[in-house]
């Protein structure tokens, strides 16, 4: 009895210690020293995603591997690797697996970090946020879905982009740099894994610049912390006898042109310097165009309140040309209060990457017009939802809680990076094509965005809650037309291309597709319609993307 | 964050009963049983965000009900244990965020007198040390602030309760705690809070320090009492402008709080209460308005025996 007792205070004592014995968070995800399957050396002569013919760049030969500059290099990083830090070793880690994963998650946090929407001003207004003001309130930008899907695709394209021309250049000076410091001097060591390729340019170098350029223009604010992973970077190829300073500032050098080609505002002649120790590479680079970010029409999204106020006559107009009896139909309203201007009306014409706007236009017409809001479909179909909001189970809430990815987070699109990160890591993709996977993928999903918001705004249609006040949601509320759902855009078209690069995982990224755009029925914000024609929407979509990967030449 | 204020302003509730409560000084004698039921309603409408004071829309006023069952036992006469268990129901008036309802968390705690002296006629000095535990009972989210029910961390608190009688009925109790609590789990695999993305579903809750001081008269069948309770969250993020609150965020207030209790002649052991409570000061919390009503009975298992 006695022996019972004391058993028994033991184990409730352990019941009660337990939960308090680990209580330390690691962060999350785990990512391991990349040593790449493949090299992928021949990846210069993959296809781009925009027209960017590497010559232009004009990136010099290195110095010869006798050269007294050379030599002062290599004599340079063995004297830091004599009395590397603590400090310095945890970058290196951090670094070295991978730049594309570690870039990838930091757009992800910086999405997170920025996807807040304005506070109303006390009359019920709201402020925009301002670019040239980025540290105000409201901050800027206003990461949602679909900047957040665009601000993904042009930074995962801008690091492929640049390094494919490392691979052009690797290959082109493999003769006159072919050795990795660790190679040229024996009195460096490897402090990453060894990779089998020249290291002049440095890729850790190209993507630093390519990332930090990219990102310091979309997210202005976050310009100290992007300036500083960027040095980061660079600092650990050197610091792990991986690049030399003049390796380093022609990668860097080069990151920063092609970051400057896509976002130039002006044409003309760039000078373009990479800087790393005592090495300095210029680039002379003419640009005939201002760069993509700039011509993209993003400019023009938010549009102005006439043409807010006109959104539902344009509806009319197109529902009357699908041949529908507009008298009783009702149209979108903003079910914030004060009540806010719609996110992002016109980002339907903003230019997608693989689609043109006959392609959005097309695919649009190619699935259902919204059933009209007195129809008996969508009686019956707001009664489903009635039942979704009035009977949700604990798990129906886990599942919409699990893809909401709403004001606050990454964005849904920053959720499917989420996924493809660790099939990207566990594939042990060399850098450029860890960097095309993700630039494939965010290029389907920027042109989801545009062929949903389309999509969306051509309808004007409302949410479930409009029509029924009584319906209330587990999840948060989006600010615009409910049909078609983004979420099953979005995720139809990331499984789609994520089936394409890693077809033995189609089932799982489809199921885990399906749980994404039923999570939005279960929190009683879409109509089943939305997520059925979403889904259709999404994987034509994302078929664009798939097809010009197949021809690119990376297989 | 509200239902942490409606936890704290249960236990506060609690706190002032005599001889059964986790904060104060008292204790019941050996073999009394308590048992009692508390009706709780929370309101409000401002909240801070941060340290911004502000309203929304969006949710309108938050209205948190709860019925709390409880029970203290005498196991000696300087060791008493006490639990309880709460019902909550929350809701919002604007937006179209639905309210959630259920069981949340059992509470048990220990309290154990260590010293008590008569410092001069007719008035006492006690101390007692307090620990307690409190677990989720069901399933619930946490991640749906303002209208989750609880926060979902299994917590140990460990008290420090100091109290004063005069032979007028007047006391002084001063009383306070340390949690530590576990981690909670999410239902997503990533969040952003305090600056920083993590790609994980487990969210490191801060330790908290609350303290609660009252002055009190009960004399006969009478009691009342005012009160401050003060909670300090010791790390965790802020809300951020027009962001949702987080179930780590650093959640502090300073609640001012209004007691009585009459002990009804007939039945003998029977006890009304009410309670008001309102928030003075706070960081990532409602400033909620508290109405607690609370009905007791204590039965005498030992009466016999001393008879």
């Amino acid at each position: 009895m006695k022996k019972l007792y004391t058993l028994t205070t033991l184990l409730l004592t352990l019941l009660v210690i337990a939960p308090f014995s680990c209580k330390d968070i690691t962060g999350g995800e785990e990512l391991f020293p990349l040593t790449p399957t493949n090299v992928d050396a021949n990846a210069g002569t993959w296809l781009p995603d925009i027209t960017t013919s590497y010559p232009v760049f004009g990136l010099p030969a290195p110095a010869a591997t006798n050269s007294a500059a050379y030599l002062a290099e290599l004599a340079n990083i063995k004297s830091i690797q004599s009395k590397l830090t603590t400090e310095q070793r945890k970058t290196i880690e951090y670094w070295s697996v991978g730049g594309v994963l570690r870039w990838n998650q930091v757009f992800r946090k910086l999405v997170a970090k920025y996807n807040l929407p304005p506070a109303p001003n006390a009359d019920g207004s709201y402020p925009a946020p301002d670019a040239e003001n980025p540290f105000n309130d409201p901050q800027f930008p206003f990461a949602n879905p679909p900047y957040a899907a665009r601000a993904y695709s042009y930074v995962s394209v801008a690091m492929y982009d640049a390094l494919r021309a490392v691979w052009y250049y690797k290959d082109l000076y493999k003769s006159t740099r072919p050795d990795s410091p660790y190679e040229a001097d024996n009195g460096i060591q490897a402090l990453m894994p060894k990779i089998d390729l020249p290291p002049y340019p440095s890729e850790e170098a190209t993507m630093s610049g390519a990332a930090a350029e990219m990102l310091k223009i979309l997210f202005p604010a976050s310009v100290e912390e992007i300036t500083r992973l960027a040095a980061d970077q660079r600092n650990a190829a050197k610091w792990a006898g991986k690049a030399t300073d003049s390796d380093i500032s022609a990668g860097l050098a080069l990151g920063k042109a092609v970051a400057t080609a896509m976002t130039a505002n002006s044409t003309g002649l760039f000078t373009i310097p990479g800087v790393s120790g005592s090495s300095t590479t210029t680039l002379n680079v003419t640009l005939a165009s201002r760069g993509r970010l700039r011509t993209d029409g993003i400019g023009n999204a938010i549009g102005t309140s006439a043409q807010w106020a006109a959104l539902t006559d344009s509806a009319k107009v197109h529902l009357t040309k699908a041949g529908r009896d507009i008298t009783n139909e009702i149209f979108w309203k903003s079910l914030d209060a004060p009540a806010r201007p719609p996110m992002l009306p016109f980002f339907g014409n903003v230019a997608a990457w693989k689609m043109t706007k006959a392609d959005i236009t097309k695919e649009r017409m190619a699935i259902a017009v919204p059933p009209s809001t007195s129809s008996q479909q969508m009686r019956d179909e707001l009664a489903e939802l009635k039942r979704y909001a009035t009977n949700v189970t604990r798990e129906q809430i886990a599942i919409g809680h699990k893809w909401a990815d709403g004001a606050g987070t990454y964005a849904p699109p920053g959720h499917w990076n989420d996924i493809a990160e660790e099939y990207i890591r566990d594939a042990k993709f060399s850098e450029v094509r860890a960097a095309r996977a993700f630039a494939l993928l965010n290029m389907a999903m920027h042109d989801a965005a545009v062929a949903c918001w389309h999509t969306k705004y051509y309808y004007f249609n409302p949410r479930p809650s409009q029509l029924d006040p009584s319906i209330k949601t587990t999840t948060g509320m989006p600010n615009f037309p409910s049909y078609v759902s983004g979420h099953s855009t979005f995720s139809a078209a990331a499984a789609n291309v994520l089936s394409y690069l890693f077809p033995t995982k189609s089932i799982e990224f489809n199921a885990m597709a399906e749980e994404a755009s039923l999570s939005r029925l279960y929190g009683a914000i879409h109509y089943r319609s939305d997520i059925e024609e979403g889904k259709k929407l999404g994987k034509k979509v994302g078929d664009y993307t798939v097809n010009f990967g197949q021809t690119d030449g990376a297989n | 964050m509200k239902r942490l204020v409606l936890a704290f302003a249960a236990l506060l509730a609690l706190n002032q009963l005599s001889a059964q409560t986790l904060t104060d000084g008292l204790l019941m004698p050996k073999k009394d049983f308590c048992t009692g039921i508390l009706f709780t309603t929370d309101q409000w409408k401002n909240y801070w965000e941060g340290s911004l004071k502000r309203d929304n829309q969006n949710i309108g006023t938050i209205t948190t009900t709860q019925l709390t069952g409880m029970g203290a036992y005498g196991i000696t006469d300087r060791l008493n244990v006490i639990a309880m268990v709460p019902y909550i129901k929350t809701s919002a008036s604007g937006g179209t965020l639905t309210g959630l309802d259920g069981i949340q968390d059992l509470t048990i705690g220990l309290k154990y007198n260590f010293f008590k002296r008569e410092i001069s006629a007719g008035t006492f000095l006690s101390a007692s040390g307090v620990g307690s535990f409190s677990t989720p009972l069901t399933n619930y989210t946490p991640d749906f602030l303002p209208l989750s029910i609880g926060l979902a961390s299994t917590t140990l608190t460990g008290r420090l309760n100091i109290n004063i009688k005069f032979a007028n009925g007047l006391y002084i109790n001063e009383s306070t705690g340390y949690a530590w609590r576990s981690n909670v789990s999410l239902d997503r695999p990533s969040y952003f809070t305090d600056g920083n993305i993590y790609y994980t579903n487990q969210v490191w809750m801060p330790n908290q320090i609350i303290s609660t001081y009252c002055v009190g008269y009960h004399k006969n069948a009478w009691q009342t009492e005012i009160n401050l309770t003060q909670q300090n969250t010791l790390g965790g993020g802020d809300i951020r402008r027009q962001d949702m609150p987080f179930v780590s965020n650093r959640m502090n207030f300073l609640k001012l709080g209004i007691m009585g209790m009459y002990y009804l002649p007939k039945p003998q052991g029977l006890a009304v209460r009410a309670q008001v409570d309102y928030t003075l000061d706070g960081i990532n919390v409602g400033q909620a308005t508290t109405l607690t009503a609370g009905l007791f009975y204590t039965f005498h298992f030992a009466k016999k025996a001393n008879q």
